[in-house]
């Protein structure tokens, strides 16, 4: 028998018959939810009599969905290696915060108070890790304990204000290049009016569906959020990757509120807490087991999409906030068991 | 047939009671417990086939089998939680099914099945209480039941504040109250102390002299052959012997439970000269005091087997080998700075904690690798995972057709071939498994067998915790049994003719390690 089982036959990739099992079964899941994308977003297109899918509203849309869609894949590494941030709203309102009070109280450079807020959000990841891996308290608790510690710590830094670069509170005016530098990461008019903000997103989508799908970081990430015990068992690194995904979510968070603050001049402390449902939302509606160990890249961006549409037409229909409310609930309940029924269709 | 009894058996048309038949009378076997031709089959395993017992009341009623034998699904069909496919089982001449008459058979398990959050009276009367609405509390029956087995000043404590043992006998009242004829016990002591098992058994002789059926499932053989009146050996879900008298003994149970399983194979050809030494253990004590002073040495290309019943620390030490439970002493790897962890590749016998059930059959196979499938950037080179891990099914020969199915799909046998060729796949200095075939096929026993000696004989070592002798003897060439946390010597699988000679053998370990360690000069495990 051969000594040696790692150097084999030339790498041929995977057999016919098993790229098409695996294709059928991710296209079944995919192909559902960009079925129910296009069905409600036409559906919308008829009802307000063709003003959701003109151009200005589409692109709209895409900015709305950017927001969701770049905190959604940093929680989704954390759905998949089986645990629960629920700070992420919290950080980002304190990466505002952090950005704004060092850039324009602090005089730091705008570009060192950017690095400063990336390292809040590494900072706050590790401590959510920490407690879950190490102290062992789940993460359910522990990020809804941060959630709020963030909060509170953040309406004392930032002293409850709302902070607009364009009108310092100090009277100082800022720095013009640096001022120009911070509005230009997603203010800035591109060709044909797509906001910057959706080149971030695709940007981030693009390095996020490398990291889950295709590398070793991923394909461990899943192993790990499916059988935990098994994964410990087998040596597998899962304190570490837990960091990781823990410190890739803050790391989300925090970009998705320098661009947000970037793209509306203002932040405030509580900027992020209405994330909290539209984020958990997309990723749930785009497949990701909250048990850990499935999810995609793909179904969160989707998941983003679906919320934005339905956000967004039923701003366009100007339907009453209590019926917005009630859609929004039944379609992410619905999102689901449609997912868990097609599973078992597939099966 | 009604569901409440009184405690005698209710007199129906035809129906005699035992005191009034001879003894030699046909009729009286339908006094106790009759179980004839029960059948259970889980997808392509055959749990039971055909098992028969009769439990006579005023006995005390002993059941022996190996892993798999099918006990623990009797234990299930009695308990109600599972049906069987065919099969009768009647209770007192009247046929019983778990829908009706189950309180008539009470299931006193190892791990108690109750209400840890209810107080001790409470648990009693639950499922019975008189008022919905009213405070309830126990009747004078009740209070007198708590006072015979010696828990009432207990009574108003939480069951979980209490001692596994009074859980247990929180069980047995329990059972009383509600009037059970048959009283079965599943391994109930391997978690209490020997005082508190000697307690036990008092109970279960008295349960048996006031008239009732007890029925005693165990693995220790001692204490079958001390206090069952008759033992049913059960072997591949059939009862194979029942053995009473002067044959009750434990070597008699020993040979019972391995005869017709000594089917050593080409596998005792391929065994080689042991090679370098790869670990040696010297006074390698448990973290929580489960083992001590154990001296042990794994050679490269031998199998070695650990044996030892539920709680004797075998399966810790087995574990404290793969750097899984905490111990001290000193762990010899051949060479300064080697780590237990960077030489051993650990499969526990639970495949729930062993396989990844989201994960393909191919995505399982390679989960343990790391290096080998990775590309630059950190990219997972996909093309070779499947090639590996179709070479895996392959060689160790994982019946599917493809790669791309979930681990689930697989039968038990090779999803257990598949947790195996997983660690093996890592080239591990030393294989470290865990009951590596439990609940698992003869096919697909031998397969593993196969594979695991194929490893073995490239230079490698195994070091396995065995619950079955057949196992032992099949697949390892040397044994070490581990009774009361203290390891016996080597013993050679080669100097033993057939299985039976091993069996007795390792019982005589097993029993000689129980002397007191004092005599033996070794001082208490503090």
């Amino acid at each position: 028998m051969s000594r040696d089982t790692t150097t084999l036959e030339p790498a041929t990739g995977l057999a016919l018959q098993d790229r098409l099992r695996l294709a059928g079964t991710s296209l079944a899941r995919i192909g559902g939810l960009f079925l129910a994308v296009l069905l409600i977003g036409g559906a919308f297109a008829v009802l307000s009599e063709g003003r959701f899918i003109g151009i200005a509203n589409l692109l709209g849309l895409l900015r709305a969905m950017s927001t969701i869609a770049i905190v959604g894949v940093g929680l989704t590494m954390v759905i998949v290696v089986g645990e629960i941030d629920l700070s992420f709203g919290a950080l980002y309102g304190l990466c505002a915060t952090v950005l704004a009070v060092s850039w324009m109280e602090g005089g730091l450079p705008v570009y060192a108070a950017i690095i400063l807020a990336f390292l809040v959000a590494i900072g706050v990841g590790s401590f959510n890790a920490f407690f879950t891996t190490v102290v062992k308290v789940p993460s359910f608790i522990a990020t809804l304990g941060a959630s709020t510690l963030i909060f509170g710590f953040t309406l004392f830094l930032g002293q409850t204000q709302t902070f607009n670069p364009a009108y310092p509170a100090t009277g100082r005016p800022l720095d013009p290049d640096q001022l120009a530098f911070f509005t230009g990461l997603s203010n800035q008019s591109l060709p044909l009016g797509v906001p910057m903000q959706g080149l971030w997103m695709i940007g981030v989508a693009i390095v996020f569906a490398f990291l889950l799908g295709r590398s070793l970081f991923g394909f461990r990430l899943k192993a790990i959020g499916g059988n935990p015990q098994a994964a410990v068992l087998a040596r597998l690194p899962v304190r570490r990757y837990k960091f990781f995904a823990f410190i890739l979510a803050g790391l989300m968070a925090c970009l998705a509120a320098v661009l947000d603050f970037a793209f509306v001049g203002s932040a405030s402390p509580s900027g992020g807490q209405s994330l909290l449902f539209p984020v958990f939302a997309a990723v749930i509606i785009g497949g990701a087991s909250l048990s850990g160990g499935r999810g995609t890249v793909v179904g969160t961006l989707l998941g983003a999409l679906l919320l934005a549409i339905l956000t967004n037409g039923l701003a366009v229909l100007r339907a009453d906030t209590f019926a917005q409310q009630m859609l929004l609930g039944t379609v992410t309940i619905g999102a689901v068991v449609l997912d868990q029924a097609t599973r078992r269709f597939a099966r | 047939m009604t569901a409440e009894s009184d405690g005698t058996i209710p007199t129906e048309p035809g129906d005699l009671r035992v005191s009034d038949m001879s003894p030699d009378d046909p009729r009286r076997a339908a006094s106790g417990v009759t179980i004839r031709g029960l059948y259970k089959r889980y997808g392509d395993t055959v749990a039971l086939a055909g098992l028969d017992v009769d439990a006579r009341p005023g006995e005390i009623f002993g059941i022996a089998g190996p892993n798999g034998a099918g006990k623990s699904t009797m234990v299930k069909i009695l308990a109600g939680e599972l049906a069987a496919d065919e099969g009768e089982i009647a209770v007192d001449g009247h046929p019983w099914s778990a829908s009706v008459g189950w309180q008539r058979v009470a299931v006193v398990h190892q791990e108690p099945q109750l209400f840890p959050n209810l107080t001790v009276a409470e648990n009693i009367i639950v499922g019975r209480e008189r008022s919905r609405w009213l405070r309830h509390g126990v009747n004078p029956f009740e209070q007198q039941l708590l006072a015979d087995l010696g828990i009432d000043g207990l009574a108003h404590r939480p069951l979980e504040t209490v001692a596994l043992a009074v859980q247990q006998r929180t069980e047995i009242a329990r059972a009383l109250a509600q009037d059970a004829r048959v009283f079965l016990f599943d391994e109930p002591n391997s978690a209490l102390t020997d005082e508190e098992s000697d307690d036990l058994f008092r109970r279960m002789h008295a349960l048996a002299a006031a008239g009732r059926v007890v029925i005693l499932v165990s693995h220790r053989l001692a204490e079958l052959v001390t206090h069952c009146d008759r033992v049913a050996v059960v072997l591949d879900g059939r009862t194979t012997r029942v053995l009473e008298g002067p044959d009750l003994t434990q070597e008699g149970i020993a040979r019972g439970l391995v005869v017709g399983q000594s089917a050593r194979e080409a596998v005792l050809d391929s065994r080689r000269i042991a090679g370098d030494r790869l670990l040696q253990l010297q006074g390698w004590h448990h973290g929580r005091g489960e083992f001590g002073d154990v001296e042990l040495e794994l050679l490269a290309g031998t199998i070695v087997a650990i044996v030892g019943v539920e709680g004797s620390g075998a399966r810790e030490l087995v574990r404290s080998m793969a750097g899984f439970e905490p111990a001290t002493g000193r762990a010899d790897l051949g060479r300064a700075g080697r780590q237990i962890s960077d030489v051993t590749a650990f499969v526990p016998a639970d495949r729930q904690a062993s396989l990844f059930t989201n994960l393909t059959i191919g995505d399982n196979l390679v989960a343990r690798l790391g290096r080998p499938i990775t590309g630059p950037l950190g990219a997972l080179r996909r093309g070779r995972m499947s090639s590996i891990a179709r070479d895996a099914i392959r060689r160790f020969r994982v019946k599917t057709d493809t790669i791309a199915r979930p681990i689930r799909s697989l039968s038990g046998g090779n999803q257990q071939k598949v947790a195996i060729a997983a660690a093996i796949i890592l080239r591990p200095r030393i294989l470290v498994l865990e009951e590596p075939t439990r609940g698992v096929d003869i096919g697909s026993k031998r397969e593993i067998y196969r594979l695991v000696r194929a490893f073995a004989s490239e230079g490698n070592a195994i070091v396995m915790y065995c619950t079955e002798v057949p196992e032992v003897f099949e697949a390892a060439d040397i044994v070490h049994v581990l009774s009361d946390g203290r390891l016996s010597g080597p013993v050679s699988i080669a100097a033993h003719e057939d299985v039976e000679s091993l069996a007795a053998e390792i019982t005589r370990l097993e029993r000689h390690s129980r002397t007191p360690t004092e005599l033996r000069g070794v001082p208490a495990a503090g």
